[in-house]
């Protein structure tokens, strides 16, 4: 049994549906500890820190940090344990904004309903003490070509902070959401994100996930979509800070014919431990799939991908692919890259490649034949290793300051003499 | 008239295989000078030791404009004026041509002045589609060249050593790559051109002619030592040397 250091009573005011949600999350708390590397969900990481010495976040000052890409058009933050306002208007057919005050009913079947409480401590945390979060709605027809964006930061050493997003899309609707995760260096907190994205028919929803966090930052988002038929949802995360920062990604395609595309970039520098899980289980007729990531470490940072893709008895005509490309810059820095395939029907068509090594010495040749130094040729190399992912992000404005996040964090390792 | 490049008992193994067994060659700036050989004789090795491939041990002297470049880096060798195009230019995904351009003239003693060659070269190759492309990838053979062209256009060596420039293209390509070489002909630049068939030779005129046989230049003179290359082949030129003349190919060598 974990909890947490401290934590004010269930509030009395909350609605029905969101009392009862944390009374399920404290009953499976009630049976759950820290995980260990010998489970196989958390195999390869070394947790190093107990959830039971963290306090609560129950305040906090909304929009207190800069964080970087701030957008001022459909946004909203969230800050510590408060819910920030909206900033601008929203377009017709759209709710968005605290999920506990919304008056749309169908928030009480979607909010928490992604991650079972009683899969880890994180998740039964999470259950227990989540007293709010972002809701966005979009009604049947409504295209949005601007992103929504969620700004989520944590400020407070020793807190644990928990949000939330729920996205319900009905059908044929076209809309894209950004979330920015930052903290300042230094802040020694817990984040335990979830991010639950159900999407309608003929519908498509590209979720993006910028992660910022400060270097004594710890963070596990645990993101699940759900797909009705031809719905596509697109989900990109590109991974850049925190000392232990995890994505659990679960997507049930159970629509026929839809369609889930997942994108991301991830460097670990110094002692980062970046930690990502896919699971996608295809269970609709004709579904496809489609994973793309690249991903660097150096000096001590260690990365982890494990996919897994289930496709179900009557998931014929399934077509999934993974694609993990890491770039080892360090002796002391690894990766752990592990697809996986559980195929039960017969007539899919299923594909994972798999590579892990240094710049390559060919192109390092050539480029310094062009006069270019060998840090200038490594920039240019760790540049064009990560434009394949980065020019997939769906969001072309940010592109620009996502090559620049990358190629900080390489110059700095050089000039740090690191790589 | 100075020497654009200047190699003296070049010796070069790789492991325990001596590949270059003492090259001797000269390459006055201003001219456009050939090297023949057949596979395997040394001539890639050549390009790479001149160039700085750190996978070779070489000994001896390289002199490109009077300075020594033998103990340099390969950036170092670059920047001091070698520049080799590549018989097969590695690909490099997700960096633009523009933006590798954009790196050599940040690398290079005067920007301005590279950027403004570059631009006129872009024109002049008519290469604008080319420039936001990723470097050498899913381009044609011919393409390739000419990009390394562009490049030599840009960089302005004091030596271009152009690696079978030619392997690969089909007759018209061959045809404007020599026509190419032609125009980069410059009182201030030396030109080493790579090759084991003389059909390039039929739209340029090169100065001297020179034949690499088993990592030794065995022969130097004018054109018409190509035309009787082409007439008589390599065995009868091993032969009126008193070596052996090797019956197969070997695929390793090959590659050299």
């Amino acid at each position: 049994m974990v909890s947490l250091k401290s934590h004010p009573p269930i509030d009395p005011t909350l609605p029905t549906w969101l009392a009862d949600l944390q009374q399920s999350g404290v009953a499976a708390l009630a049976d759950l500890s820290m995980p260990s590397a010998k489970q196989e969900e958390w195999r390869y990481v070394d947790l190093r820190f107990d959830i039971g010495s963290f306090d609560l976040a129950t305040s906090g000052v909304p929009s207190a940090l800069d964080v970087p890409f701030r957008s001022a058009r459909g946004a909203l933050a969230i800050t510590d344990g408060a819910m920030g306002e909206l900033v601008s208007d929203l377009p017709n057919g759209v709710v968005f904004g605290s999920a506990r005050n919304t008056t749309e009913p169908c928030v009480s079947g979607k909010f928490g309903s992604g991650v079972p409480a009683d899969r880890d401590v994180f998740a039964a945390i999470h259950r227990a003490f989540a007293g709010d979060g972002a809701f966005l709605h979009i009604s049947s027809g409504t295209a949005v070509e601007e992103p929504f964006t969620v700004e989520i930061s944590a400020t407070r050493s020793g807190t644990v902070s928990l949000p939330h997003l729920t996205v319900v899309v009905e059908d044929n609707v076209e809309a894209s959401a950004i979330v920015y995760f930052a903290s300042h260096e230094e802040v020694d907190a817990v984040v335990l994100s979830q991010l639950e994205v159900s999407i309608g028919k003929n519908s498509h929803f590209k979720l993006t996930v910028v992660q910022q966090w400060g270097d004594k930052t710890r963070a596990i988002a645990d993101v699940f979509y759900t797909l009705d038929d031809n719905a596509t949802g697109t989900f990109t995360e590109i991974g850049l800070g925190g000392v232990y920062s995890r994505v659990r990604f679960d997507a049930d395609l159970i629509g026929n014919g839809s369609h889930m595309e997942i994108i991301g970039a991830y460097f670990g520098d110094r002692d980062q431990v970046l930690d990502y899980r896919y699971f996608l289980d295809h269970v609709g007729v004709g579904t496809t799939s489609n994973i793309f990531l690249k991903g660097a470490v150096e000096d001590d940072a260690e990365s982890v991908f494990t996919g897994l893709i289930r496709i179900e008895e009557g998931a014929q005509k399934t077509n999934a692919h993974q694609t993990n490309r890491n770039l080892i810059l360090s002796d002391g820095a690894s990766a752990q890259s592990v697809p996986n395939l559980e195929i039960l029907a017969n007539d899919v068509r299923c594909g994972h490649g798999s590579t892990m090594g240094p710049l390559d010495k060919d192109q390092r040749y050539y480029l310094m034949s062009r006069g270019l130094d060998k840090a200038q040729a490594d920039r240019l190399q760790v540049k064009g290793f990560f434009e394949e992912a980065l020019v997939k992000v769906p969001h072309g404005n940010i592109r620009d300051e996502l090559r620049l996040a990358v190629n900080k964090k390489f110059v700095a390792a050089q000039s740090e003499g690191r790589v | 008239m100075s020497l654009a490049l200047s190699v003296r008992s070049l010796e070069a193994k790789i492991g325990d295989l001596l590949i270059l067994k003492g090259v001797d060659l000269e390459v006055p700036a201003g001219e456009v000078h050939v090297l023949m050989g057949p596979n395997g004789s040394g001539k890639s090795t050549l390009c790479h030791v001149l160039t700085g491939k750190d996978d070779y041990q070489a000994t001896g002297t390289i002199l490109v404009d009077g300075i020594d470049i033998s103990g340099m880096p390969v950036d170092e060798r670059a920047r001091a004026g070698v520049f080799q195009a590549f018989q097969y230019p590695v690909q490099i995904g997700g960096v633009l041509l523009e933006e590798l351009l954009d790196e050599m003239a940040e690398a290079s003693p005067d920007p301005a002045a590279f950027r403004a060659r570059t631009t006129a070269a872009v024109e002049s190759l008519n290469m604008e589609h080319f420039m936001n492309r990723s470097v050498n990838d899913e381009l044609s053979g011919g393409e390739k060249k000419r990009s390394e062209m562009l490049q030599l256009a840009a960089v302005q060596p004091k030596i271009a050593v152009l690696d079978e420039i030619d392997s690969g293209l089909d007759i018209d390509a061959v045809r404007e790559v020599a026509e190419l070489v032609e125009e980069l002909r410059s009182p201030d630049l030396g030109v080493l051109l790579i090759t084991h068939y003389s059909r390039i030779l039929r739209y340029m005129k090169p100065d001297r002619v020179h034949v690499m046989i088993d990592g030794r230049v065995v022969k130097s003179g004018g054109v018409e030592v190509a035309e009787e290359l082409e007439s008589s082949g390599y065995d009868a030129l091993r032969k009126s040397l008193g070596a052996e003349p090797v019956a197969e190919e070997d695929d390793f060598l090959a590659g050299l």
